[in-house]
């Protein structure tokens, strides 16, 4: 059992780096994009699809199935990264990342298979998830919604309705993942406008609240394994992440929340983020 | 959008309970919706008794979410229930739910074209006294300008009642501007005979001038007709119920078979409905045109008929404006 489980959490990690890689595959085809909390986000990302969420991503529009928002829509190269391997959309679309007439742009377009909102002006998702979940309560429906938030989103006044009104309702049936990686667009979340006493914050407002390591791919699947965190609460898992991660060049630095990318820089991003890191080959 | 008509009265007693306020006639269509249709849902904005919706609230208590004070988690909550296939009815204050949580608006409904309809209490200068944090007379315009988006502006509670069932047809999101908490004279057929949205009622047929009106500006504009008739005048009227889409056909008809055209609405002169038929017959037939309606600045303090009769929603200056443009 210990041994399936391990080689569980070996093949989620595999998944991630394939997600990393083609973030850097995708703004390296656009020219520049949303490095840094691409990044951040690929392991939850991967978890999610490749563990926790119920899916069929031939049948994208299935009415049983799990719904994800990605409120902080500048990932999308990340979701767009994870939907491709999931296959909800084909390998190709990764190289039209801004193309024109692309569904894939900066942020997720609801028309583009598995992806459930359009989302980029910060704030919407967790409201949008919560109607979701309200949804499948109404309907006696059983699929579970979960929303992934920015840090620096949160700065965004409409979370706390959102976190007021989920919490009155007690929707067990909605999760919200926070991608702490500590950095926005101009600096450090700490040093422009503090969310501490997060975890407190969330807990005030009536979440049950769990922290994890972001990038351990164990605490992340024992996290969503043991949702709802509690029976009559949505849940908010606190992921603390890194900025960038898996690239030295790229991480926790503003620098690259959006960056521009070149043939070189592409060059040096994949070499760290080589496939045999994990003896895998391809 | 299909040709069906409002189906008969299930509740015979819908017109009695509205008492001629649109606002209570959106509430009463809601529970006949809901009534038909276990998908919907109405929410609240801690708006229940300014829709009337206490005693639906008591029937069916899983179908009225109340979401308090905060428009933007409000109209977020509906898009992600339509996109379970609910059909979410979202009541608000006009100046609070078009300009507060518009971006919500743009992005999770319109631009996510989720089926959500909007009913906007206190549309206009209803809360005249209230000061202009109160005055939606930009909503239209804001309303207007998103893709998808149907845009109604009832002429009374018997067109509000229709409208807001036939919103059943509609795919895509939709907002009702609705009035406040006074009667409102009812000139529309009870039955709703011939109410289509998007297709203009003809209240007065006429040859020299049309007047084009909405809302509360749509029984001056038939007083007006009535009255210069007997100068020998012929103002037809129509009540452009449907900001968008326009009905183009009546607008362009008009255009070629009256000399002039005055429009009317509660709402500054721009991008509203008056802007809406101009920028069409620029293009289309430009035609000599006066346009009724509030001026750039943020509108006085008072008594609604007052304030109103301030900036000239009036018959008169209907009248004015026609004879002017007949001289």
């Amino acid at each position: 059992m210990k041994r399936n489980f391990q080689a569980k959490i070996e093949g989620l990690q595999q998944d991630a780096l394939h997600i990393r890689r083609n973030v850097w595959r995708a703004l390296h085809a656009a020219g520049s994009g949303h490095m840094g909390g691409s990044s951040s986000s690929a392991d939850l990302l991967a978890a999610l699809y490749f563990h926790h969420l119920r899916l069929r991503p031939n049948e994208p529009d299935w009415p049983g199935r799990d719904r994800f928002v990605l409120s902080k829509g500048h990932a999308n190269a990340a979701l767009g990264a994870t939907l491709a391997r999931a296959g909800f959309i084909e390998d190709v679309v990764l190289d039209q990342f801004y193309a024109y007439r692309s569904t894939f742009g900066m942020h997720p377009d609801i028309k583009m298979p598995g992806v459930e909102m359009s989302t980029g002006g910060l704030g919407h998702g967790l409201s949008v998830g919560l109607g979701m979940a309200l949804g499948a309560r109404l309907q006696n429906l059983d699929f579970r919604t979960c929303v992934m938030l920015g840090d620096g989103e949160l700065q965004e006044g409409s979370n706390w309705e959102g976190a007021m009104a989920a919490a009155h309702l007690g929707l067990a049936n909605l999760t919200a993942i926070l991608d702490y990686n500590k950095v926005q667009q101009s600096g450090h979340v700490g040093e422009m406008l503090t969310l501490e006493p997060v975890a407190e914050k969330w807990t005030a407002f009536g979440w049950a609240v769990r922290e994890i390591d972001g990038h351990d791919m164990a605490a992340i699947v024992e996290a969503l394994d043991a949702l709802p965190l509690a029976p009559d609460k949505p849940s908010m898992i606190i992921a603390h992440t890194i900025k960038g991660k898996g690239v030295s060049f790229a991480e926790d630095t503003y620098l690259w929340h959006n960056n521009m990318v070149t043939d070189e820089v592409y060059e040096n991003a994949l070499r760290e983020l080589a496939l045999d890191g994990l003896g895998a080959t391809e | 959008m299909n040709d069906v008509q409002s189906p008969g009265l299930v509740r015979p007693d819908w017109e009695r309970l509205a008492q001629n306020q649109s606002r209570l006639a959106f509430g009463l269509a809601v529970a006949e919706l809901a009534r038909r249709d276990g998908k919907v849902v109405a929410i609240s904005a801690d708006t229940i008794d300014l829709f009337g919706l206490r005693g639906f609230l008591e029937a069916k208590p899983d179908r009225l979410i109340e979401a308090g004070i905060a428009e933007q988690n409000a109209m977020g909550i509906a898009s992600g229930l339509a996109t379970t296939g609910m059909r979410p009815i979202l009541c608000g204050y006009a100046p609070f739910i078009t300009a507060r949580s518009l971006e919500q608006l743009r992005n999770d409904v319109a631009y996510a074209n989720q089926r959500v309809v909007i009913g906007a209490a206190c549309g206009g200068i209803v809360l005249a006294m209230a000061g202009g944090t109160h005055h939606a007379v930009e909503d239209l315009a804001i309303m207007r300008n998103m893709p998808n988006m149907t845009v109604i502006v009832p002429a009374d509670a018997r067109q509000t009642w229709h409208a807001a069932l036939q919103t059943e047809q509609l795919a895509g999101p939709s907002y009702i501007r609705l009035g406040g908490k006074f009667e409102e004279p009812p000139v529309t057929d009870i039955a709703g005979k011939g109410f289509r949205i998007g297709r203009a009622d003809l209240m007065r047929p006429g040859g020299d001038v049309t007047v084009i009106a909405c809302g509360c500006l749509v029984a001056p504009a038939i007083a007006t007709s009535d009255a210069l008739a007997g100068a020998g005048i012929g103002v037809r009227v129509l009540n452009m119920h449907t900001i968008k889409p326009l009905d183009r056909e009546a607008v362009l008809a008009a255009a070629a078979e009256t000399d002039a055209i005055v429009t009317a609405e509660e709402h500054r002169i721009s991008g509203g409905l008056g802007g809406a038929v101009a920028e069409f017959l620029a293009q289309e037939r430009p035609t000599a045109m006066r346009m009724i309606g509030m001026p750039d600045e943020f509108s006085i303090v008072g008594p609604t008929a007052r304030v109103r009769e301030h900036y000239g929603l009036s018959q008169q200056a209907i009248m004015d404006a026609c004879r002017a443009l007949l001289a």
